[in-house]
């Protein structure tokens, strides 16, 4: 399951989402609480950072990366699980 | 930032279509949570 996290909003996201066609959910983290929580919200002033993390089946953190490449990274993740 | 090993943080929130999303929903699946910084920019 891949979930895309930015602070955009939902008009925004569709917008994004439909253009790609991507076929996995854009949250709308609009208030930056996931962001904050998972160290993607490094520059209140900007954007998330391309942060990548990897939750496992029990919960826990498998992998966190602090820079992601933003088109190779989903794609080889998704292909390695 | 977090560690392997390290419970993940709960969250809550809604999709771009307004669907309920929460962390919860996925117990027993591997999550990969994909951060970006803005929608539509290249890099």
């Amino acid at each position: 399951m891949i979930l895309g996290v930015s602070f955009d909003t939902p008009a925004e996201n569709k917008k994004f989402a439909e253009k790609f066609s991507f076929n996995f959910p854009l949250l709308c983290d609009t208030d930056r609480t996931i962001g904050t929580a998972y160290g993607a919200n490094a520059d209140p002033g900007k954007g998330a950072a391309r942060v990548g993390v990897i939750i496992d089946p029990q919960g826990r953190i498998k992998e966190w990366h602090g820079r992601v490449d933003a088109r190779a990274w989903p794609a080889a993740v998704v292909a390695s699980l | 930032m977090l560690n392997p090993g390290d419970k993940a943080p709960d969250f809550a929130g809604r999709d771009h279509e307004g669907n309920a999303v929460k962390l919860a929903d996925f117990k027993g699946k591997t999550v990969v949570l994909w951060f970006y910084p803005k929608a539509d920019t290249p890099g």
